[in-house]
């Protein structure tokens, strides 16, 4: 079986490459919007006077994340099709994984900025800087190794949610896995589970370095990563 | 009470969409589940998941335990490191390889479930334990308590906040990894999502999907509980974002 | 150049921080505010950069009402400096220095300039090396250095700081304090400096801006204060030891004894035990040919067998000068066998003496003018 899963390799690297774009293009697209909205509402609901919309906000995040991809693939489908728009593939996985994507974002954004320490934030208007200043050259560039970490979270999460996905035809690398259950081939199975596993790995590894490279000398604390 | 409003709010909902949903009964040719085969769907789901758990449990807090002890320590890297990177497997990728080596049906599914559950549990248990002080074992020493009172009274009710946090990360995310295993034939909810999905029946993937985030809503909410009342009085719950699968 | 007008401020819990406070702090003056926690010290310093709004009253800077102008740009045009430092973590020594120059637009070149020049005048140096780094990589002393030198950035006219130095141990404080006094008579600024520490205020001020719950009580020069305290509250806060604190701010030329006894360190001990007892002292300072001071002489060591001064004399090299802090002088005396102290100009040669009685003379004097002494001294006496 591991021969057979090897020689389908060797001759579907074209095929296995094109599953592997669409699933990064699903990634990209769903990520890339849930770090715009994320970051978005992170610093709107950081602001002064929204502690209570930032709390709901964050719980209402954290109730929609337990939700299971498969239901909530579901929900999108009875929501689409109400509203006429496509109900199966690209559509819906993408916006579902806008929506998982979103929790840690908000949330990281939302803590590394509330968590500037005060004494910086003095210290940046004493000396005649403006709000948005502040927000830019102070709060910002401390929050942007957190985000980073939300996004490699999100991503990496993003990443396995994608490949059920391909169950409602958004296609991707969980296409060989189901495949190969509806109709028994287990080499199918096999390259599906691996592939979709070193894209998450890759992911991984690569954000973290991103993350690392993102924060500001000053504060790294680890060694080059 | 105030506080599980929200969680409430959201669990009334699934209940009611799961009761409209199955009181539609028939869509075009397609008959939705009658209510008697969709209780057996959801206690078979729970069936999954609660299994999973009290093996991942039973296996993964002794072992989370065990590497924390010095003789094991030289090991705990390696382990540790590979529960990682475990944890950024897919779920799919999980489901299949176990289908492939189990062959299909109820035993692989609760068997990839328990493994992927383990990670988090094993990898928590070892945090939590190795985060307790120094000094506060010292001082419990010191007092005169024997090795396994030390375990016992001061190391897990300590740690008993990220052990239990783990353990709802992982009984969470396998409500949703049992609705994918519905596809490697061990039944549950998952079996009734997906043939709506086939046939592209959305009331039939709704009648599946509510009660599948209505259990997960739940199990959320109970664990949550059950986390606060094991935390130690003046000690915070550890709180940590279940990762969906 | 500040002049805070029957300012009040009432915090939104009703809580009254500042009570009606007229306070006038002239160009290049050195204005402490100084008092117990709770005060209003804070308060007061962050209405004048308008962190904190006013309830009541006007604050001017240079004539102009602060809320006539732009708030950053008035923000701008005056350093501020924390206790908390506030650095910015992710910026390098050069970018925090340089942070409100930036602001204003100056040139990347003049910016390096600036950073050198600052880092220089703080004692960090040599500046290339710690402009490039990252605070983080700065022991505590150090980082308020920086704090110093980045509120001191864009060369501003005025500066507010509260509590520069309050957390620092003990000797770094003292030292920066001391490089702080330095700079100020360089570059002459206008300072408000917020602290509850008495001798930071004695010993940096030009003034000292007392309040307590929010009222102005005494804006005095520390001399001042420290002889006519103005009420009781006064008199308790700046302490039971006020005569003491007072001789930090007297030098030695005030209480020295110019007119010492004293013998050649080559003249023979019968001569030195004539002097005695023809001065009624007892003890001489010993000199040498060049009038250079060499040591003490006193009725025990003349009883030992010798037969010039400099066989028995007990050689004694620790010194004051002129403008030695009174004290000081008191504690190297309190520390020397003889328990007087020489006084020595730059060539070492003995000009006067300091001994206890020319000093408690000395207090005295500053207290007589229109106060009892022994009545201030039985009051003493009871506090303690
Ligand atoms: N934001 C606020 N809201 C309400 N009351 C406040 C606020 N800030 C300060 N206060 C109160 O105003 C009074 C003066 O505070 P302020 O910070 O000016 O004191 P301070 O003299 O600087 O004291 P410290 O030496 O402890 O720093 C205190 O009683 C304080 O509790
Ligand atoms: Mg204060």
């Amino acid at each position: 079986m591991l021969f057979e899963t090897w020689r389908y390799i060797g001759n579907n690297w074209a095929y296995i490459g094109r599953l592997t774009v669409e699933h990064l293009q699903i990634i990209a697209v769903a990520n890339g919007s849930a770090v715009f909205f994320g970051v978005l509402i992170g610093i709107f609901v950081s602001g002064r006077g929204r502690e209570r919309l930032a709390q709901l906000v964050m719980y209402l995040a954290s109730i929609m994340i337990t939700i299971p991809s498969l239901a909530l693939y579901g929900f999108l489908m009875g929501i689409l099709s109400a509203l006429g728009l496509r109900s199966i593939g690209f559509l819906p996985v993408v916006i579902a994984l806008t929506l998982y994507g979103l929790l840690p974002i908000i949330r990281n954004t939302y803590t590394a900025i509330t968590e500037v320490d005060p004494a910086m934030i003095e210290a940046g208007r004493g000396m005649g800087m403006s709000e948005l200043q502040i927000l830019w050259k102070v709060k910002l560039p401390l929050a942007v190794p957190v985000i980073m970490a939300g996004l490699r979270q999100a991503v990496v999460m993003n990443i396995g949610i994608a490949a059920i996905g391909a169950y409602i035809g958004a296609g991707g690398l969980g296409q060989l896995i189901f495949r190969g259950i509806a109709n028994w081939r287990p080499h199918l199975i096999v390259t599906g589970a691996i592939f979709v596993s070193l894209l998450s790995i890759a992911a991984d590894l690569l954000l973290g370095r991103v993350e690392w490279l993102a924060t500001p000398k000053g504060i790294r604390t680890r060694g080059r990563a | 009470m105030k506080r599980y409003l929200p969680m409430l709010v959201a669990l009334g909902g699934m209940v009611g969409l799961t009761i409209w949903m199955t009181n539609i009964g028939q869509v075009g040719f397609f008959p939705l589940a009658a209510p008697s085969k969709l209780l057996r769907e959801v206690m078979r789901h729970l069936q999954i998941v609660v299994y999973a758990a009290a093996l991942a449990i039973g296996v993964g807090l002794p072992l989370g335990f065990v590497l924390t002890r010095r003789a094991f320590r030289f090991v705990s890297p390696i382990l540790v490191g590979l529960t990682n990177m475990g944890q950024t497997l897919p779920t799919l990728a999980f489901i299949g390889i176990f289908a492939v080596v189990l062959g299909l049906g109820l035993q692989a599914a609760v068997i990839a479930l328990a493994v992927y559950a383990l990670l988090p549990i094993v990898r928590n248990t070892y945090a939590g334990i190795r985060s307790v002080d120094p000094a506060t074992k010292e001082a419990a020493r010191g007092m005169g308590m024997s090795t396994a009172q030390i375990v016992w009274k001061v190391e897990l009710p300590l740690a008993m906040p990220v052990i239990m946090a783990g353990i709802r990360t992982s009984t969470v995310l396998n409500v949703g990894t049992a609705a994918v295993a519905g596809m490697i034939g061990a039944g549950g909810l998952g079996e009734i999502i997906m043939s709506g999905l086939a046939m592209r029946v959305t009331e039939m993937v709704l009648q599946g999907a509510a009660p599948t985030a209505g259990l997960a809503i739940a199990l959320d909410a109970v664990l949550g509980t059950a986390e606060q009342w094991l935390t130690p009085r003046g000690m915070k719950p550890a709180t940590e974002m279940v990762f969906r699968g | 150049m500040i002049k805070l007008e029957d300012v009040t401020k009432i915090y939104p819990d009703g809580t009254k921080a500042v009570d009606d406070v007229t306070l006038e702090i002239e160009k290049g003056e050195f204005c402490v505010l100084l008092g117990p926690s709770g005060c209003g010290k804070t308060t007061s310093l962050k209405m004048i950069n308008r962190l904190i709004s006013l309830s009541q009253g006007k604050i001017y800077v240079d004539g102009r009402d602060v809320y006539q102008m732009d708030v950053n740009q008035l923000r701008r045009s005056m350093g501020y400096a924390i206790q908390e430092i506030g650095l910015f973590p992710h910026m390098t020594v050069e970018q925090n220095v340089t942070t409100v120059p930036r602001l204003l637009g100056w040139s990347k070149a003049r910016c390096r300039e600036r950073t050198a020049e600052l880092l220089d005048l703080v004692g960090l140096s040599p500046p290339e090396t710690f402009m490039r780094r990252f605070p983080n990589e700065l022991s505590g002393g150090q980082k308020q250095r920086v704090g110093v030198a980045r509120c001191l950035g864009a060369d501003p006219p005025i500066l507010l700081m509260d509590e520069p130095f309050g957390a620092i141990d003990p000797i770094t404080r003292e030292r920066l304090q001391d490089e702080f006094l330095r700079i100020q008579d360089e570059i002459r600024k206008t300072i408000a400096f917020v602290t509850h520490d008495i001798h930071e205020a004695v010993k940096m001020g030009d003034t000292i801006a007392l309040m307590r719950d929010g009222i102005l009580v005494q804006h005095a020069p520390p001399a001042e204060m420290l002889a006519h305290p103005k009420d009781s509250f006064v008199e308790d806060f700046v302490g039971s030891d006020r005569a003491l604190k007072a001789l930090q701010l007297m030098r030695v030329r005030d209480v020295m004894d110019e007119t010492p006894p004293k013998v050649r360190i080559d003249e023979s001990l019968e001569t030195a035990r004539g002097r005695m007892q023809e001065l009624g002292v007892n003890f001489l300072a010993v000199v040498n040919e060049d009038e250079r001071f060499e040591g003490w002489v006193n009725r025990r060591v003349l009883r030992r067998s010798g037969e010039q001064v400099k066989d028995v004399m007990m050689r004694y090299t620790v010194t004051g000068r002129r403008d030695t802090p009174v004290n000081e002088a008191l504690s190297l005396m309190l520390g020397s066998a003889i328990g007087n102290l020489g006084v020595v100009d730059r060539r070492d040669k003995l000009i006067g003496v300091v001994t206890f009685r020319s000093l408690s003379e000395a207090i005295q004097a500053s207290y007589s003018e229109d106060e009892d002494p022994d009545e201030a001294h039985a009051e003493r006496e009871t506090a303690a």
